[in-house]
């Protein structure tokens, strides 16, 4: 218990202070990091083939490892799920909506955006999967946590972890030689 | 290290399953009725087979429940398939 003046104990104060997201930034040789702000993020559970024709026509359904050239683009999560991302809103009605549901998941994924010649060493330290088989799902656990990942180019990934590991996905890429 | 193939995503690491039950077990009905002793046998008594067994694994990542069949011994996996059915 905290003594002093504050009658309430503070837990925060056991927290490191993480770094402001709009400016962090990780620079190592041959690779950096940077988070990704301000996607949106919807999860589409169910029949979301039926969702996407109807509401995001244009995303492409993506799986580990492949390039997401487009905007916007279907995580593929799971047999009947996908996290659609995009940079921009997206019009799906939430809930339920006969034979899919949709919830807004834009809180939900800290996103991760490494790059550089030396950026895939990095990501098979974090992952025994085998990248270059591919897989419909990109889900996958990277450095112990649940994660998706993907990349935007050939030599540029993109990882979503769920928030609350976004500051350990953070540190342990900050402990990453270069 | 080892493989476990999910029948929807492929091989993965072993980290991504876990273990859920022995395959085969049938739920007793009706549950009202169902002794004490019997729930104890049905969630938690297992035949711990030496060889061949088949499991109910899950795929911790997608959240697939799925059937694989290995080797307890050699730990050799046979194959999996997706609980309605779709060999892998």
């Amino acid at each position: 218990m905290a003594s002093g003046s504050s009658p309430v104990h503070d837990s925060a104060i056991k927290w490191p202070a993480f770094p402001d997201w709009e400016f962090a930034g990780i620079q190592r040789e041959g690779w950096r990091a940077r988070p990704v702000v301000g996607l949106s993020q919807v999860l589409v559970s169910g029949d979301f083939g039926a969702a996407l024709v109807a509401h995001a026509p244009g995303a492409t359904e993506i799986g580990l490892w492949a390039v997401a050239e487009g905007d916007p683009v279907a995580l593929r999560i799971a047999r009947d799920r996908v996290l659609l991302v995009g940079s921009g809103p997206f019009d799906v009605p939430l809930g339920w909506n006969g034979s899919w549901a949709a919830s807004t998941a834009g809180d939900a994924w800290f996103v991760v955006d490494m790059e550089g010649p030396a950026m895939a060493d990095v990501i098979r330290e974090g992952t025994a999967a085998d990248l270059d088989a591919s897989s419909p799902s990109a889900a996958i656990l990277f450095a112990g946590v649940q994660a998706i990942l993907y990349r935007r180019a050939d030599r540029r990934a993109r990882l979503h972890v769920e928030a609350p590991h976004g500051p350990y996905l953070w540190r342990w890429l900050e402990a990453r030689a270069g | 290290m080892q493989l476990f193939p999910c029948p929807f995503c492929g091989p993965r690491d072993e980290t991504e399953f876990q273990f859920a039950t022995e395959a085969g077990k049938t739920r007793p009905e009706p549950a009202a009725e169902v002794s004490a002793e019997r729930w104890t046998k049905y969630l938690y008594l297992k035949d711990n087979p030496k060889g061949p067994t088949r499991e109910v694994w899950l795929h911790v990542t997608c959240g697939e429940f799925f059937l694989m069949e290995r080797d307890t011994v050699s730990h050799a996996v046979a194959g999996s398939q997706a609980l309605g059915g779709d060999p892998r």
